[in-house]
């Protein structure tokens, strides 16, 4: 079954447009990556599959649902991580994850076994009493993929889930989402850095100026470079100017 | 213990609260509110704006300039220099004024450096009995007393007319002495005598503190309005901006409408606590004032609960109620309006500080306005909830005054709330 569809995505900013003509499927159960420089548009791409914007034109369907006329439905299907963490500082760790929990209509014995659980995890139940404002970058960001993953929702969307965490943070966090997709799950992500997406994803989109250059393998997408090393790949296909589908 | 291990202060007190939100029911602007409620207990401006400014500050503004007219506060220092031996029972009355006032007296027959006294030593007025005073008195004419005081002390001006009640009864007894002399009565040198009736629309007399709770309070209520929970609004929206918490919110399955509607219904607990603490500070300031201006006045001392006619008290606390929430709620959509626009906490404080002047400037004009112009008031924003809190007070059972007035801001807090929902919705408030 198709997990996230979109149709001709377009969001314009008055007469800058941020993502142009943006058409792709995912696979459920695999990890999408979606490459791309700084400005390339897959911040406005992820906003607009998780309804926080609304498309100029076009369509994104989230296991089968509208976003744009089912945006509660389909919010229910997703756990996200958005760019920045939206932790609250005033509020301890445990408190975030009660709130997120809650407006997701979880019951109360099942939310505080998910918190507990997490957190054990997520190797911060020593700082669960402590308010957001005193955790390291690193901890909101895992508080943060906590809320995301708090229901075990089918489908999560990640924006740069380790930009700006520490190598022993990030590395957790990479094993989290795999796990997370191994269970079957589907998971799509955004990011910059060229290993994260070697390492984790299964297809990949490479995108630049707001469109969509190449989705694939990243065989596929070597062979189609002519390159072996994927960040040489990567800037080779940037820099293309077909736009092809392998 | 362990549990506490790690926190600190204020997170300790509200972990409480914080886990309450667990048994919280399936209702996601309760949800909301309960967290809106939780992070405005860890803020230290809620101290300020609900504890410390209303409950402290608010009776030492009202209260203090009264308060230091009345010698009892702060008892000036009299010094009666008496040149003429056969005045010292005037004298003596002053000194008096010791044991009504706790004014102290001090009576010498040798005068000095008056400017040095007041200016360097202390002493607050200087009353001098002029050498003859006794024996022009006795012989029909005046006698002279020369005050020296500090123009711009108050302590000065407080015993100075002090001093001057009882040199006035004196002098009144002297007249009454040489007129009956004379066989004339007092009327003959008062040939006009003025009586004071009061026009009020209930008919009955209105007291001073009554007159004053009338003044006072809807100004009060409007400044509730404008200023009450201010701070919580703008942060609930520009500061959940500035923090880029609102992105993460807007991913819940949850309808911007909930969520307003949680931190309307937050914002205005945290109004009507403000409010109440507002209200109930600024009514203890008036009877303080009231009660210190009575005394200096030597007028029959007034008890706090006659601020409001007891028969009137049940509508005036119903309407003070009524006014504090629709207040409070009218403020925070406006504010939530204003702050829609800013990006960050500091700017969305400059937008609403330009606009709580703009709001603020009909309150302070409806203690002064005309009669003429009270039908405009209300039916203007903002100024119809001071008019409603003044037309329950003054008089809550002219029906058409009360309800136009509650029918406007009615009105008006529908008109911002439906702006406010519009303006929290949009992309340019949330990534603009």
């Amino acid at each position: 079954m198709i997990a996230i569809e979109t149709f001709s995505l377009t969001k314009k900013f008055g007469s800058f447009t941020a993502v142009r003509d943006l058409s792709f499927k995912v696979k459920e159960g695999i990890i999408f990556g979606l490459l791309g420089p700084n400005g390339a548009g897959k911040t406005t791409t992820l906003r607009m599959i998780y309804g926080a914007l609304k498309p100029t034109s076009g369509i994104a369907k989230i296991l089968g649902v509208d976003v744009a006329k089912e945006p509660l439905k389909a919010k229910k299907l997703m756990g996200i991580l958005p760019e920045d963490t939206g932790i609250y500082p005033r509020l301890t760790a445990e408190e975030n994850l009660i709130y997120f929990g809650k407006l997701r209509g979880m019951e109360r014995s099942t939310l505080e076994m998910r918190i507990d659980n997490l957190l054990g995890i997520l190797k911060l139940e020593k700082k669960r009493y402590i308010i957001a404002d005193k955790l390291s970058r690193g901890q909101k960001q895992k508080v943060a993929f906590a809320r995301a993953i708090l229901d075990e929702p089918p489908i999560l969307l990640l924006d740069e889930p380790t930009l700006g965490v520490d190598v022993m943070s990030a590395r957790e966090i990479r094993r989290l989402i795999k796990e997370y997709a191994s269970s079957g799950k589907t998971v799509m992500l955004s990011t910059h850095n060229m290993w994260e997406v070697e390492k984790l994803c299964g297809r990949i989109g490479i995108i630049s100026n707001g469109q969509l250059r190449y989705i694939g393998s990243k065989d596929e997408l070597e062979k189609l470079a002519g390159e072996k090393e994927f960040e040489d790949v990567f800037i080779r296909l940037v820099r293309g100017e077909t736009i092809e589908t392998v | 213990m362990k549990l506490f291990k790690g926190s600190s202060g204020i997170v300790k007190l509200s972990r409480g609260f914080g886990r309450k939100g667990y048994s919280l029911p399936d209702k996601p602007w309760l949800v909301v509110a309960w967290k809106e409620l939780l992070e405005a207990l860890r803020d230290k401006r809620t101290m300020i704006n609900v504890v410390l400014l209303p409950m402290i500050i608010m009776p030492i503004v009202i209260a203090l300039p009264m308060m230091m007219l009345n010698p009892k506060t702060v008892p000036p220092k009299i010094l009666v220099v008496v040149e003429d031996k056969e005045a010292i029972d005037l004298a003596r009355s002053i000194k008096k004024l010791h044991n009504e006032s706790g004014a102290y007296v001090s009576i010498t027959a040798n005068g000095g450096n008056y400017a040095n006294l007041i200016l360097n030593r202390g002493i607050d007025l200087i009353v001098e009995i002029l050498p003859g005073f006794s024996r022009n008195i006795s012989l029909g004419k005046s006698g002279y007393i020369i005050y020296y005081y500090d123009p711009y002390g108050t302590r000065s001006s407080v015993a100075m007319s002090m001093v001057q009640e009882i040199i006035e009864k004196y002098s009144e007894r002297i007249l009454n002495e040489r007129l009956a002399a004379v066989n004339l009565s007092e009327r003959y040198i008062r040939p006009i005598d003025t009586i004071v009736k009061q026009i009020t629309s209930t008919g009955k007399v209105a007291t001073t503190s009554e007159v004053m709770t009338a003044m006072i309070l809807p100004m009060m209520v409007g400044l509730i309005a404008i200023t009450g929970a201010g701070t919580f609004a703008i942060d609930m929206i520009a500061g959940e901006r500035e923090r880029k918490t609102i992105e993460a919110l807007f991913t819940a399955p949850v309808s911007r409408g909930e969520i307003l509607l949680g931190k309307f219904s937050a914002l205005t607990i945290l109004s009507i606590v403000s409010g109440i603490s507002t209200l109930l500070s600024a009514l203890i300031g008036i009877g303080l004032a009231v009660t210190s201006l009575v005394e200096a006045t030597s007028v029959a001392h007034p008890q706090i609960s006659q601020l409001i006619e007891a028969s009137k008290l049940p509508y005036v606390t119903a309407g003070i109620l009524i006014t504090v929430a629709l207040g409070g709620l009218t403020g925070n959509a406006i504010m939530v309006i204003a702050a829609s626009f800013a990006k960050t906490f500091k700017e969305a404080q400059q937008y609403v500080g330009f606009l709580t002047f703009i709001l603020i400037l009909p309150m302070i004009a409806i203690p002064y306005a005309p009669q003429s112009i009270y039908s405009i008031l209300r039916i203007l924003p903002i100024s119809s909830l001071a008019m409603f809190a003044r037309d329950i007070i003054v008089n809550p059972g002219d029906i058409m005054p009360v309800t136009t007035s509650l029918a406007s801001s009615i009105i008006y807090l529908v008109a911002f709330l439906w702006l406010s929902s519009k303006m929290f919705g949009r992309e340019s408030v949330i990534y603009g």
